[in-house]
């Protein structure tokens, strides 16, 4: 589903380092966390799979095609097969929580008929059914990134990718959040979480990745944050 | 993809655009208002300039075309003379209009400019005036040369064209008109200047929107849309606001002219007016708006 060989890239116009000869391969299904410290390359390496950067050299392959060779008018459409949650959860906070779903559906050309019933059943997957009408800035943190989780699996997408999704959280709200990850992977759709903490990571004894200083230094199935270290 | 599923998905997105436009902008109403303001005060100076400047080439050419060459026929001239000199004056391509006026009518003229001041002058004495032709030519600033032809022409005693005034008349019409249109053109830069870099601000205020749409997917031209009919709507409205204030405003100047009785400012009528200033201000509205989204809604789609 994803599969990467000797990734390289860099910021500044080639000054700074992102990432350096970085090689690995997702499976479909596949629950993987990117773990490191900040600046390791996580972010770096979630931007390359959506094409929000090109790598410097080496290949990206992402749903059997190389990313870095698609043409910009086929970004759209490499990107609705991708769920993304972000740490600052990224809604539109002056609409309601029905909408910022249905948007995601929306602008992808869905019918009416099929966002007003899909939208409710996300929501209640989630556990926001009763919260479809609420304004963003009404609603918890924990709440919101169900809203961004929401968002992310309107549209069915193969794989979610997860950046620091639960930077901005308490460490309980962080388990259900991470729970509920775990059970979108576990109706099919791949996993990949981009974090740093470590308790959750432990928890999960799912496959980590270790970066460090744009460098993939460990790679493990059922690994924990420490055991790759 | 199907041909039903391609329709269905383009009745889709229509939906969505349009709702998206009117959505976006009740949305962001104080914005958009602000934005249409900006529109509104800047075309309406614009609007404003433009109208006075119709109207002083208006009224300055309305001097000019009064711009007349008057040929003094030598009294000597026999009536061959005369009729050559008429053929030859009328013949000319550069001459608009000639008209003859006697010794007889040049003294009733003076009789009736000089009121009961020439009562007592005996007229039936020589009269001392000349025979003239009035020409008008077709261009008036062509008066100054065609006088000076015209004092050649056998039989001609004199030619006068208001000589001193002519010349600065013409050197201040072109004055206004120079300063004119370089004051247009400055007030049509500001205008796309100060337009452009409102609704810049307006797309600005929704970068996070746009950023979200391009993560979920959606094409450029998809989210391009809603922003370029809502900077059209913009732009169209802010050009019809101030084009109603001008014929407001225009109304009443030409009604305080003809109650003042200040009949020698012949103003344009308003109708034409109007049409004239909607032929530049709205495609001007329009098109800043529609430019103004989608320029600067550039950067954003580059996620």
């Amino acid at each position: 589903m994803v599969d990467a060989k000797n990734l390289s890239m860099k910021y500044d116009k080639g000054k700074s380092l992102a990432l350096e000869n970085v090689s690995f391969s997702i499976d479909r299904g596949e629950f993987a966390f990117f773990v490191g410290s900040s600046g390791a390359g996580k972010s770096s390496l979630m931007k390359l799979i959506i094409r929000e950067e090109k790598p410097h050299s080496g290949t990206l392959r992402v749903f059997g095609r190389d990313v870095s060779r698609l043409p910009k008018h086929r970004l759209p459409y490499l990107r609705r097969n991708i769920g993304m949650v972000f740490q600052d959860f990224r809604l539109m906070e002056e609409r309601t929580v029905y909408d910022n779903v249905a948007f995601a559906m929306t602008v992808i050309g869905s019918s009416r008929r099929e966002i007003r019933r899909r939208v409710p059943h996300v929501l209640g997957l989630v556990g926001l059914k009763d919260k479809a009408r609420a304004k963003i800035t009404d609603l918890s943190g924990g709440e919101q990134q169900r809203v961004g989780l929401a968002r992310a699996i309107a549209n069915r997408p193969a794989m979610i990718i997860a950046d620091e999704p639960t930077g901005n959280l308490d460490p309980g709200t962080a388990l259900d959040i991470m729970n509920l990850l775990r059970s979108i992977n576990l109706r099919g759709t791949t996993v990949l979480v981009a974090t740093h903490n470590r308790e959750i990571v432990d928890r999960f004894k799912k496959r980590v990745l270790y970066l460090e200083n744009g460098r993939l230094v460990g790679d493990e199935q059922k690994g924990i944050y420490s055991h790759v270290h | 993809m199907s041909r039903k599923g391609f329709i269905r998905m383009f009745i889709n997105g229509l939906i969505y655009i349009l709702g998206e436009t009117f959505k976006g902008l009740y949305r962001n109403r104080w914005m958009c208002i602000t934005s249409t303001g900006v529109v509104v005060v800047t075309l309406l100076m614009l609007g404003l300039f433009m109208l006075v400047n119709f109207n002083v080439t208006h009224i300055t050419e309305t001097v000019k075309d009064q711009v007349e060459i008057i040929v003094y026929i030598d009294e000597n001239a026999d009536r061959e003379t005369r009729e050559e000199l008429r053929q030859k004056l009328a013949e000319h391509r550069e001459v608009a209009t000639i008209n003859y006026v006697s010794s007889e009518e040049h003294m009733n003229r003076l009789k009736r400019q000089l009121g009961g001041m020439l009562e007592g002058y005996d007229t039936s004495l020589e009269n001392p005036l000349l025979a003239t032709y009035e020409i008008t030519t077709v261009e008036p600033e062509a008066v100054v040369s065609l006088s000076d032809e015209f004092r050649d022409y056998p039989g001609v005693s004199d030619v006068f064209y208001g000589q001193g005034y002519v010349e600065n008349l013409f050197t201040v019409t072109r004055v206004v008109q120079i300063i004119g249109l370089a004051l247009m053109a400055g007030l049509s830069i500001t205008a796309v200047f100060l337009i452009s870099h409102t609704i810049k601000l307006t797309v600005m205020m929704r970068k996070r929107e746009i950023t979200i749409m391009k993560y979920v997917g959606a094409t450029n031209w998809f989210i391009r849309w809603p922003f370029i009919l809502e900077g059209l709507l913009m732009g169209f409205v802010g050009a019809l606001v101030p084009l109603a204030i001008i014929y407001y405003i225009y109304e009443m100047a030409i009604s305080w002219v003809v109650a003042n009785e200040l009949m020698f400012l012949s103003l344009l009528p308003s109708q034409w007016v109007i049409t004239e200033l909607a032929k530049y201000l709205v495609p001007l509205g329009t098109a800043l708006g529609i430019l103004g989204s989608s320029f600067s809604m550039g950067r954003f789609l580059r996620v």
